[in-house]
């Protein structure tokens, strides 16, 4: 049983499923469904339609390169049966599949973190812009106006006392 | 009692016409093909096709368009049908392999942008054009 991918959004088509169009240069193009084949026949661009893959891994929302991805591959090379190769090969897919797994969940979670980072930044910037929003600024406004007097009354009393040294001795230069 | 419409498809027979895989025209990735050097020199020096539009002596190779004469081909080159195409034609060619490293099957490329140009100007004028001297 072959799994094919569709050209279209390079979802797998399992046997019966899709339709397959031959163009005049003997590339054949398969269809996961009607959906697919449609945008193509209106020359859409993979790339650019949002919910294909092509456009997740152009844009990077999806892993896009990484050496998980070379092992599942079209190799064209012929295989001799070996009971043994195959039994471990089935094991090594699935230990693969569960590495690829990991890796891609681990990318889309750093991408998501730069956003809360992001987003935590704004809220800082936010409060400080609208704090008057919160805490009105009148608040509060009385005792700190009697702690400026306080220390202004302390300021001038010492600054009396300075004047006076200073008259003191205009008073000698006399 | 509210029956549904049944005809939703009404008037747009021509849409379905023009979008069936019979009528179907170049792809971008086969105007790609043809842009390269050795396949451009026979698309732009064809030999005469009575059938073709202009005997296949005006062809725009990124529009893959046959036009009548050298005015309407140039005009062509002003439209904006080209410049779209050409800017379409910046990017890399999506094919059935990228469909397949999109999947999973092998590591994925990303496209390259270069740069692309209107196809040099035809020379030879028409002979009544030419101002006698």
């Amino acid at each position: 049983m072959r799994i094919e991918t569709c050209y279209f959004c390079s979802s797998r088509i399992y046997p019966g499923h899709g339709i397959q169009f031959v163009r005049n240069d003997c590339k054949i193009f398969k269809f996961c469904r009607s959906k697919c084949h449609a945008a193509f026949k209106k020359k859409k661009n993979p790339r650019k339609v949002k919910w294909t893959k092509a456009y997740r891994k152009t844009v990077g929302k999806e892993l896009a390169i990484d050496p998980s991805f070379e092992f599942e591959k079209r190799r064209n090379i012929p295989i001799k049966y070996n009971r043994e190769k195959w039994t471990k090969a089935v094991e090594a897919m699935k230990k693969v599949e569960k590495i690829r797994q990991k890796r891609q969940n681990n990318y889309i979670m750093q991408r998501l973190r730069k956003g809360r980072e992001i987003e935590t930044e704004r809220d800082i910037k936010e409060v400080q812009r609208d704090l008057s929003l919160i805490r009105a600024p009148a608040a509060g406004m009385k005792e700190r106006k009697a702690a400026e007097l306080a220390m202004e009354e302390a300021r001038e009393s010492d600054h009396d006392e300075e004047m006076a040294e200073i008259e003191d001795g205009g008073e000698v230069m006399l | 009692m509210v029956y549904k419409r049944r005809k939703y498809h009404y008037g747009d027979t021509h849409l379905k016409k023009k979008w069936r895989t019979k009528r179907r025209t170049k792809d971008l990735d086969q105007i790609d093909e043809d842009l390269k050097p050795q396949n451009a020199e026979k698309l732009l020096n064809q030999e005469t096709d009575l059938d073709k539009p202009g005997s296949a002596q005006f062809y725009c190779i990124h529009c893959a368009r046959y036009f009548i004469n050298n005015t309407a081909l140039e005009d062509h080159f002003r439209t904006k049908v080209h410049k779209r195409r050409l800017k379409a034609l910046e990017l890399d060619p999506y094919t059935i392999e990228d469909s397949e490293r999109a999947a999973g099957h092998g590591s994925f490329n990303f496209p390259e942008k270069r740069k692309i140009e209107t196809q040099p100007h035809k020379d030879d004028e028409v002979p009544s054009k030419r101002i006698k001297q």
